[in-house]
């Protein structure tokens, strides 16, 4: 009886769903299923180093596997770990990736060797890209280093870092009576004069020479290369750039005690912590004096622009992007992610739900709202981060030498010969005419024709 | 006969797992060696033309010379120290006690611990802004300069980071030694009128002196390993002060891409490695032969 009566609930059970299903099918014909997901099936595999942008982003990508059909497999690692990775694999011909992070560095040498899909073929097709998803809304300058030399484009640009000067301790420099320097020379008098001055350090720097230090030589009118990306002929020795050397040096002596070697982590927290009253680096590490919840200097800090030296002014600047693999098995559904990823909706959620400011697409940066959240003590820094953002994109590419494909090597002989001359062991002229040397003969050993 | 062949088909899956993740590799590693393999440059990893190329050039890299000079430097310090205070610790605490068992156990910590843990704890203690080293200093007045950024002191911060690490190695060695010499020696040479240091000399280091042969070659060669230290403490720096050449291979690869040169230099360094080993082993059995 027990038996006969579980035995009728079901089948009464299958019936519901049975007809259920039919109405769901006569409702929605097969064809329009398939229209509605139209990457049913796909599994699109990525890789990216880890950043605040994709933990972000991984919250929202289960509604893009909704709305697409598609499954994305992300996979984040180390930034040295990642761009290993993706050369093996890129330079191998590979297939193992749909889209990958087209890093700042690599993006020219990636570009050079045709290793990356070119994304002109995707915003060209109104089918594949609507008018509204606008590329030229993404910053130009933060778009330069994903262009060959014909104009096309390997990338867009998901994050980018403007180099910004943060003063944490403004009531020091009032009751000394300085002003916030503009330029290298009053830089130097304001580090020398706050050093020390209640345990306060004049400024505090990080360990990648090679991003920190070229500012200064371009300051001075020199260049890392003779005339990049053409020229790769390195130009560390000319006068300008042992300036450049000379004078970073001199301002070192102004960080605290083993600041030579201080992680971007260390000098953010002697910044949070007022023991430091000078950072010049990328906005999202210097803004945190203004923004951050940890900050003890809120009231006393400013953001502005970095100090000019007597020839140029040229705050460094750089932007992470994403491509497709030229070898990629899905471009089109890879191309979608991109879309979405990059898109205006998503943009505007990061930057209002979680704060994230550094997004590269220049309706986002100047909307209201985006201004409202990142104007602070009547600092606005969505500003300043477009100002310094779109610089190499107007007129000369400064940042040219940056993502030159000599550059790992010739940086690598900078940050020696520097280090060099800040710890006293040869003097500017002496390191600089050696680091030239060394660079051309590791570039010619690389097969560099020079 | 038979015993033989089942002696060889036990072996053989073993052999075989070794020759794919030993052999393999190094073979590997030697043809890459003979090409300008650049990770961008497409055809390079299979361009023979000039096959000694990368050899020929590496007597003329400044870095790469200087790179041997300062792992011969780093390798010469820290042995001496990890073998010299092992023998010391391990004379100091063979004596048969509970705190002393507890003293030893509490001296193997570093070696257990993973490279990379104790790169971080020598990092905390060599930052001058959060270390207790420099708050020690502090309240006694005086001044410690910058350990890992000084030209002067980064080599030996990471001489002093990796012998503590290692030094556990070297105390346990000598220690089993120590407990293999009968009593009857040192009792008899007591007897004799012999001093504390007579009996060391004449009897105690006799007998353990085979063994700070071995635990010494086994640091040497591993010695050539001290990448953690170095990548986490001072990056090679300042300049290139503590670049090792191990780290200067690894620069070459992985920041440069310069794969082939890179592979050129690690061949370099493991016959360097290989001919250190071989002497040394030469050296024992010549000793066991003069014996």
């Amino acid at each position: 009886m027990k038996t006969a009566s579980r035995a009728s609930s079901l089948t009464r059970r299958k019936l519901l769903k049975a007809s259920a299903a039919t109405a769901a099918l006569a409702a929605f014909p097969a064809p329009l299923i398939a229209q509605t997901k139209p990457f049913a099936g796909v599994t699109l595999h990525g890789a990216s180093f880890q950043h605040r942008f994709f933990t972000l982003l991984q919250k929202y990508i289960p509604e893009f596997e909704e709305k697409t059909g598609m499954k994305v497999d992300l996979q984040l690692s180390a930034l040295p770990v990642y761009n290993q990775q993706a050369n093996l694999e890129l330079s191998s011909g590979g297939s193992a990736y749909d889209f990958v992070n087209v890093t700042f560095t690599l993006a020219t040498r990636w570009i050079a060797a045709g290793l990356l899909a070119n994304l002109d073929e995707f915003t060209g097709d109104a089918n594949l890209t609507p008018a509204d998803w606008n590329p030229k809304d993404f910053v130009d300058g933060a778009q330069v280093p994903y262009r060959d030399a014909k104009g096309a484009t390997y990338g867009y640009s998901w994050e980018g870092g403007a180099m910004l000067m943060g003063l944490s301790r403004m009531d020091l420099m009032e009751k000394k009576g300085l002003k916030i320097p503009k330029t290298f020379a009053e830089l130097q008098q304001v580090c020398a004069e706050i050093n020390g001055t209640d345990g306060v350090s004049g400024l505090v720097s990080w360990f990648l020479h090679n991003w920190n230090l070229p500012p200064y030589i371009q300051g001075f009118g020199g260049n890392i290369f003779r005339n990049p990306p053409g020229d790769p002929m390195p130009a560390l020795n000319t006068p300008e750039a042992i300036q450049g050397v000379e004078f970073y040096a001199n301002l070192l002596k102004s960080a605290p005690k083993g600041g030579l070697t201080y992680t971007e982590d260390q000098a953010r927290q002697a910044m949070l912590t007022g023991r430091a009253n000078i950072f010049i680096h990328s906005s999202a590490w210097v803004t945190p004096i203004l923004l951050s919840d940890e900050s003890k200097v809120k009231e006393t800090s400013r953001v502005v622009r970095s100090p000019a030296g007597p020839v140029h002014d040229y705050p460094a600047s750089n932007s992470q992007g994403l491509g497709i693999p030229k070898n990629a098995k899905n471009q089109k559904a890879a191309w979608e992610f991109i879309k979405w990823a990059l898109s205006p909706e998503i943009s505007m959620k990061l930057v209002k739900e979680h704060g994230h400011s550094s997004v590269c697409r220049r309706s986002i940066i100047t909307s209201d709202d985006y201004r409202k959240l990142n104007t602070v003590n009547g600092q606005d820094l969505g500003a300043l981060y477009l100002e310094v953002l779109e610089l190499p994109g107007k007129g000369e590419n400064y940042m040219a030498y940056r993502t030159s494909k000599e550059f790992p090597i010739v940086g690598d002989v900078l940050n020696k010969a520097f280090e060099q001359v800040a710890t006293g062991q040869l003097p500017a002229k002496d390191a600089m005419n050696a680091a030239q040397d060394q660079a051309i003969a590791a570039l010619r050993r690389a097969g560099t024709k020079l | 006969m038979e015993r033989r062949r089942f002696i060889a088909f036990a072996l053989t899956p073993s052999l075989i797992v070794l020759f794919a993740v030993a052999v393999l590799p190094a073979i590997y590693l030697i043809v890459t060696s003979l090409t300008p393999f650049q990770l961008t440059t497409p055809g390079s990893a299979t361009d023979f033309s000039d096959p000694f190329r990368n050899y020929a050039l590496l007597p003329g890299d400044p870095r790469f010379v200087n790179s041997l000079a300062v792992q011969a430097k780093l390798s010469v310090a820290s042995v001496l120290f990890q073998v010299l205070l092992g023998m010391l610790l391990a004379l100091l605490l063979n004596v048969p006690s509970r705190f002393v068992e507890f003293a030893r156990t509490f001296f193997l910590i570093p070696m257990v611990l993973p490279p990379i843990v104790v790169a971080v704890i020598w990092k905390l203690i060599y930052a001058p802004d959060i270390s207790p080293l420099y708050y020690a200093a502090q309240a006694l007045h005086f001044t410690l300069p910058a350990l890992t950024s000084s030209v002067d002191f980064a080599l030996t911060a990471i001489i002093i980071a990796d012998t503590w690490e290692w030094l556990p190695f070297t105390f346990l060695m000598v220690l089993a030694a120590l407990q293999t010499i009968p009593d009857e020696y040192s009792e008899a040479a007591l007897v004799d009128g012999a001093s504390k240091l007579q009996i060391f000399w004449y009897v105690t280091l006799p007998f353990i002196t085979p063994i700070l042969v071995i635990s010494g070659m086994f640091r040497l060669i591993d010695s050539v390993k001290a990448f953690p230290l170095i990548f986490l403490l001072t990056g090679g720096g300042p300049g290139t002060v503590t670049e090792v050449t191990n780290y200067y291979a690894y620069l070459l690869a992985f920041d440069t891409n310069e794969i082939g040169y890179s592979s050129a230099v690690t061949v370099v360094m493991l016959l360097l490695v290989c001919g250190i080993s071989l002497g040394l082993v030469w050296m024992g059995r010549r000793k066991e032969a003069l014996a």
